[in-house]
């Protein structure tokens, strides 16, 4: 108590930021990430959070509906959406005129205008060796001449920028066109990801090894302050062209509401957003509980203390006016088995297509028991996942029902028709009568090891060993890479809402890069190239539908669960919607004036 | 003494080596290919291999064990391989918020610690001593863990007395009102080991015999204890204190952690996470070297304290 008085006593809240003097509303929001930015140069990162504070700061050509629900591409920066001819293989897109870049020094105090050659040049950046971008596939393979410039740059140790790419022309100031070496209907998407958005070559170059550090944009944001892994301060761009808040709501209440209060408004109307780096639940759970911060989703882990069961929020938490806004994360969490007959130079017994080890497998997918997982690991913040691809993303069957459920009785049965006999010790063998044993592979943290115990449970209700196979994250990325894990258990959260994002985990050829289960089915990848030349619709999602069940057919995954995001707003924020792949949700709200604080 | 001194710095040299290659063999056995982490959702052989080539990690150990040494030497340990901050910036802005914290947390700790263990090594077998003793034991025994948990529910959120964590722009506001709670947790966390290991030094100046031959003179009881004893009982503790301060700048990352303040320790944790070798091996040889030049410092500060003690 006396060490109390003489230092910062705090019995007083401190006065919220946007009970400004005067009575005039200084906007001021409050938010936390869990773990710590990388930096904000768009081509170097790939973390959730860095790629937040980016998405607030640089604009790309296209961005997404903020309420149409699955997402909707929409112009950001383009006039119109892009003329997509050549049967999918040209997309030209022309920028508005009279975007202007944030001001900074390295424009010697000149105002710089947005021009088309921005989006070639941060497009460019993406395959230069120097910036090992972790999202370099984006464009991987894709513009012609682009790889080819990579390839000199191997040779030479000097990526080129000013060399001509026939793929990316800038036929003038303001119109921009990309060539691509095969058809992609979804190539739209990339040129709507956050981190595709227009660098300034100026700025790079001033700031060189330190771009990441010096975000210049000409988004709704600029960053004012910056303290690494602790705060990190944005301020509205004074000189953003704005925006009219002007989304069709559709037939959701909460969606109208929403629009009834913010129709026609000019965007952003928050003035400052203040970020703070909180790794820590009970330091986030008590900050937003004393209302220091506005808007809390990362609360997973005490979900239980704020709402019932039936996934509504506590009514003491209601009565206080705290709001929840509740969605599925665009991912899907899945077992995959490794379906190669060998790995290295030893026999899989999970592996391969002979009705015994279909068996196999689909016993142990039969034996897991998903709602297991999701009421204890989860605490009940996931629903199950039935279909490859997830809610609110273009593709999803809502309808869909898995072949493959929880049946322990079923899949004893299944073993012991396909030869997969007990011994005396209560495990069973192969059907030439060799020991069985199925390896999992984790990774040594304590979330695994709950995992770890549902597998080896599930396991032992039909009489496989296992064995978990323990190592850290990279070893484990590296040995998939390889195709010589057995089984894992994985997730996939989309880089874009469209199913082909998530059916190409089962592409033949992407073994040994996103298809951990190595998966060969000349029937899957026949399906899948068809998808990849149609667009959105019920054609292509007829294909998804039988590339679906020929997965669970060969049984190479077990879909086990997305999880939910709970975000907790206080009651003075307005127009709040998790959006499936935006997240700098700050452009599209507001903050009422606070009462009785 | 000069003698004494370069003997000393020069076998600072093979336990800086032996510490460089217990870190590089950890890291480089156990560490796991940081290019696997660095190379995003869908990795190609290509990006790995570049990843590898710009990191320095596809060159024989001994290059990279050399490369090393050239660092210590320079005092240049490059930019971290997760955000390529210059790993000097990163201590430079990390030590000042770790050392607002923890200077303040071992002058009170040890002040608070001292005067009680002087007292119950004064009135040692008595109920106080046993009590003070058991809660002491007990004490010690809690983790961290639920010290912050409880104290930052109870006086931050509960009562409201300080700020449930944060951290500002200035010296004053961070040092009054952000830093208050986690020097009270760090305080309480140390108060009942330090005040076991104090209570035995005072005990040990209590049963010698100059003090005896104090006392027959008729010395004050006061005198005895707040003159001769403390004195002397005093060399230990801050040697004590100086051996402690290199580790808790590192180990200081849950109070760290929990009240969001941008120090060291978080930042060790946070390079730990993000197999970051650069920021990783900074640590490590500052802290070897901190603490080896601190056990020197000691070791000359009890012979300037007290002649009798020979320097070999």
């Amino acid at each position: 108590m006396a060490l109390a008085l003489v230092f910062g006593c705090d019995a007083t809240p401190p006065p919220h930021p946007n009970s400004a003097p005067g009575g005039v509303p200084d906007k001021v929001l409050r938010v936390t990430f869990q773990a710590a930015e990388t930096g904000f140069d768009p081509v170097k990162v790939s973390d959730y959070y860095s790629g937040t504070v980016i998405e607030a700061i640089y604009d790309p050509l296209l961005t997404y509906d903020y309420l149409a629900r699955p997402a909707k591409l929409v112009p950001n920066v383009a006039q119109a959406m892009p003329a997509v001819t050549d049967e999918g293989r040209t997309y030209e897109l022309k920028i508005k005129r009279g975007i202007y870049f944030a001001p900074d020094p390295a424009f010697k105090g000149r105002k710089r205008e947005l021009t088309a050659a921005d989006y070639a040049y941060a497009i460019r950046r993406f395959l230069d060796p120097r910036n090992r971008s972790p999202y370099a596939f984006l464009f991987e393979g894709k513009i012609i001449g682009l790889d080819e410039l990579v390839s000199q740059a191997k040779k030479s140790g000097r990526y080129d920028y000013d060399a001509k790419v026939a793929g990316l022309e800038t036929p003038d100031r303001y119109t921009l066109r990309v060539r691509l070496k095969a058809a992609d209907l979804n190539f739209s998407h990339v040129l709507a990801f956050p981190l595709v958005g227009a660098v300034a070559r100026e700025v790079i170059e001033a700031y060189g090894d330190d771009s990441a550090s010096h975000p210049v944009g000409t988004g709704p944001y600029l960053l004012k302050s910056y303290t690494r892994s602790s705060k990190i301060v944005l301020e509205a761009n004074p000189g953003y062209r704005g925006k009219i808040w002007d989304f069709d709501p559709g037939t959701d209440p909460v969606n109208r509401e929403i629009a009834a209060r913010m129709a026609g408004k000019k965007l952003p109307l928050i003035r400052r957003v203040e970020v703070s780096i909180m790794e820590e639940t009970q330091s986030r759970w008590l900050a937003f509980q004393k209302g220091q911060t506005d808007i809390e989703y990362q609360l997973a882990d005490v979900a239980p203390t704020f709402m019932t069961e039936d996934g509504k929020l506590k009514p003491e938490f209601a009565a206080r006016g705290i709001k929840l806004d509740r969605s599925v994360d665009p991912e899907i969490i899945y077992l995959y088995f490794n379906m190669q007959e060998r790995i290295g130079g030893e026999l899989n017994p999970v592996g391969g297509f002979s009705k015994e080890r279909i068996a196999l497998r689909r016993a142990i997918a039969m034996s897991y028991n998903v709602a297991d997982q999701i009421r204890i690991i989860r605490k009940g913040q996931a629903i199950r996942a039935e279909y490859p691809i997830p809610p609110g993303v273009a593709g999803h069957d809502a309808g869909y029902r898995s072949y493959i459920q929880y049946d322990p009785r079923t899949a004893n049965a299944l073993l012991d028709k396909f030869g997969y006999r007990k011994g005396p010790d209560g495990y069973r063998t192969q059907p030439d009568g060799k020991p069985l044993l199925v390896r999992y592979s984790s990774t040594p943290t304590e979330r695994d090891r709950q995992f770890d115990e549902l597998m080896k449970r599930s396991l032992d209700s039909i009489g496989i060993r296992l064995a978990i196979h323990k190592d850290r994250f990279p070893e484990l990325i590296k040995l998939e890479n390889e195709c010589r894990l057995m089984m894992r258990g994985a997730a996939w959260i989309a880089d874009y809402p469209d199913g082909d994002n998530f059916m190409q985990l089962l592409y033949g050829p992407n073994s040994r890069q996103t298809n951990g289960a190595c998966y060969q089915s000349a029937r899957y990848d026949e399906r899948y190239e068809k998808s990849r030349r149609l667009p959105n619709g019920p054609e292509r999602d007829r294909l998804y539908r039988e590339m679906t069940r020929i997965m669970e057919v060969d049984t190479v995954w077990l879909l086990t669960d997305s999880r939910y995001r709970n975000a907790l707003l206080q009651p003075h924020v307005v127009g709040y919607r998790k959006h499936p792949v935006l997240h700098a949700e700050w452009l599209y709200i507001d903050l009422a004036a606070p009462s009785g604080r | 003494m000069p003698a004494y001194i370069t003997r000393r710095v020069l076998q600072f040299v093979p336990t800086l080596l032996g510490v460089m290659l217990l870190v590089f063999g950890l890291f480089s056995w156990i560490g796991g290919d940081p290019a696997y982490l660095l190379v995003g959702k869908i990795p190609n052989p290509e990006q790995i291999e570049n990843i590898r080539r710009q990191l320095g990690v596809d060159q024989p150990y001994y290059v990279q064990f050399w490369i090393f040494v050239k660092q210590v030497a320079s005092g240049d340990f490059g930019a971290s391989w997760a955000t390529n901050e210059r790993v000097s910036a990163i201590f430079a802005t990390r030590l000042g918020p770790s050392l607002i914290v923890l200077l303040p947390m071992l002058a009170v700790s040890t002040l608070l610690a001292m005067a009680a263990a002087m007292l119950v090594a004064h009135v040692r077998g008595s109920l106080t001593d046993r009590t003070i003793m058991i809660g002491c034991t007990v004490g010690q025994s809690i983790s961290i863990l639920v010290y912050i948990l409880v104290l930052q529910y109870v006086l931050a959120y509960r009562l409201g007395w300080f700020p449930v964590q944060g951290w500002g722009n200035g010296l004053a506001e961070n040092l009054l009102r952000y830093s208050a709670l986690p020097i009270i947790v760090g305080v309480v966390v140390s108060l009942a080991p330090d005040i076991r290991l104090y209570r035995s030094f005072f005990l040990e100046e209590i049963n010698q015999d100059y003090i005896r031959t104090a006392r027959a003179k008729g010395m004050s009881e006061t005198r005895v204890m707040w003159v001769h004893v403390l004195r002397n009982a005093a060399i230990p503790i801050v040697t004590n204190v100086m051996i402690q301060l290199p580790g808790l700048l590192a180990g200081a990352f849950l109070i760290e952690r929990f009240f969001s303040i941008p120090g060291i320790g978080r930042e060790v944790i946070l390079a730990v996470e993000r197999s970051d070798f650069p920021v990783i091996k900074a640590v490590t040889v500052y802290v070897a070297i901190a603490t080896m030049i601190i056990n020197l410092l000691a070791d000359l500060l009890y012979k300037a304290v007290d002649p009798r003690v020979e320097l070999k």
